[in-house]
């Protein structure tokens, strides 16, 4: 039996729980509960964000592709993330919006939350009225939002290339990335 | 002003990383946050009408199972806020407190907590999931969303700093 693995509902939520758990860990512990590191980043004061989010996608991403290629997980049993261009960018921009007068996103908000920051509650609160606005809206927004779809369109299929070549151009951009970042926040 | 007892952020994200990876392993998704958020308000539309619930074909896909809230992201995200308290106690970094801007006043941030709340949630359900389930998730498998996502969240991100210079500064 390869990975990913099919559970019983009680145990699929417990496991739920359990990467949850080190989910929320990490985000706290890496400074992701604070809105102030939060939204540093668009203010150019604090690149947390950017550290955090590049140092865990290539990880994981590396260590995804890795699995697959030596047969320890099946790839076409993951479930790749949907691409609908328009829609995506559109959502994308306006969530950038949300982040930055909010100071958190929806992770992050629980994070915040569970350090004791009220506001992130007020900010949770949001996420669901925003929830029930677009299920309210749903009708004149369906055709959009069913628009430009490319399924599970991943960069090394539609660019024609091994995926350790964007992988490693990653690597590459995220040191590259990192070590302009630190430099920048030495000299300020 | 910023506590600097947290990790480094390349532990942190190193950590995040690895949990991620197994969840792809253990699971054959990702981690995700918004969709609880969306799931929690067609449950409590339900909740206060079921009719009107029945006419929200959106959160159908969430009412039309046998119990609702036995749902994996829910749980997950209760684990979140549970890792998130246990590191925030640990740390000594956890306080009650309202949080905002420097110069923001009390009413300026319980309004923009509330509004960038409203449009993260509106946001997410459009693009089909947040900075968990598309940016990080569909980043590290190169899942063109993911990426696509990223980019156009900087791009609001900028703009909206750049409209809103004070906010946070």
């Amino acid at each position: 039996m390869t990975a990913p693995f099919v559970f019983s509902q009680n145990v699929s939520l417990f496991i739920a729980v359990v990467l949850g758990f080190f989910f929320g860990l990490f985000l706290e512990r890496g400074g992701l509960g604070n809105p102030h590191k939060l939204t540093g980043v668009f203010y150019l004061t604090d690149f947390t964000v950017p550290k955090v989010m590049f140092s865990a996608i290539v990880v994981a991403g590396a260590g995804l592709y890795l699995m697959s290629d030596l047969k320890l997980l099946d790839m076409n049993r993951i479930w790749i993330v949907p691409t609908f261009f328009w829609p995506q960018i559109a959502g994308g921009a306006l969530f950038g919006v949300g982040f930055v007068l909010s100071g958190y996103c929806p992770g992050t908000a629980v994070a915040g939350f569970a350090s004791g920051r009220l506001d992130a509650l007020v900010t949770m609160v949001g996420i669901g009225a925003g929830s029930f606005v677009f299920a309210v809206l749903y009708p004149y927004v369906e055709n959009f939002y069913r628009s430009s779809a490319m399924e599970g369109a991943t960069l090394p299929k539609i660019l024609n290339m091994n995926h350790w070549f964007v992988i490693i151009f990653l690597i590459i951009f995220a040191i590259a990335m990192f070590y302009v970042m630190e430099k920048y926040e030495k000299k300020n | 002003m910023v506590k600097s007892n947290f990790w480094s952020p390349y532990a942190a994200g190193i950590g995040l990383g690895i949990t991620l990876l197994m969840t792809f392993y253990i699971a054959g998704w990702g981690l995700g946050a918004s969709s609880a958020f969306s799931l929690l308000a067609g449950v409590g539309v339900k909740d206060i009408s079921p009719e009107y619930a029945k006419t929200l074909k959106y959160f159908s896909q969430y009412l039309n199972v046998e119990s609702p809230i036995m749902n994996w992201v829910l749980f997950e995200v209760g684990g979140l806020f549970l890792g998130a308290l246990a590191g925030a106690l640990l740390s000594r970094n956890f306080k009650l407190k309202f949080d905002k801007g420097n110069s923001m006043k009390t009413r300026t941030r319980l309004l923009t907590a509330f509004t960038g709340g409203i449009l993260i949630g509106f946001a997410s359900r459009l693009a089909r999931g947040c900075t968990s389930g598309v940016a990080l998730s569909g980043g590290a498998q190169l899942a063109v969303s993911g990426w696509i996502f990223v980019i156009a969240m900087f791009v609001g991100g900028y703009i909206a700093a750049f409209l809103f210079r004070r906010l946070w500064s």
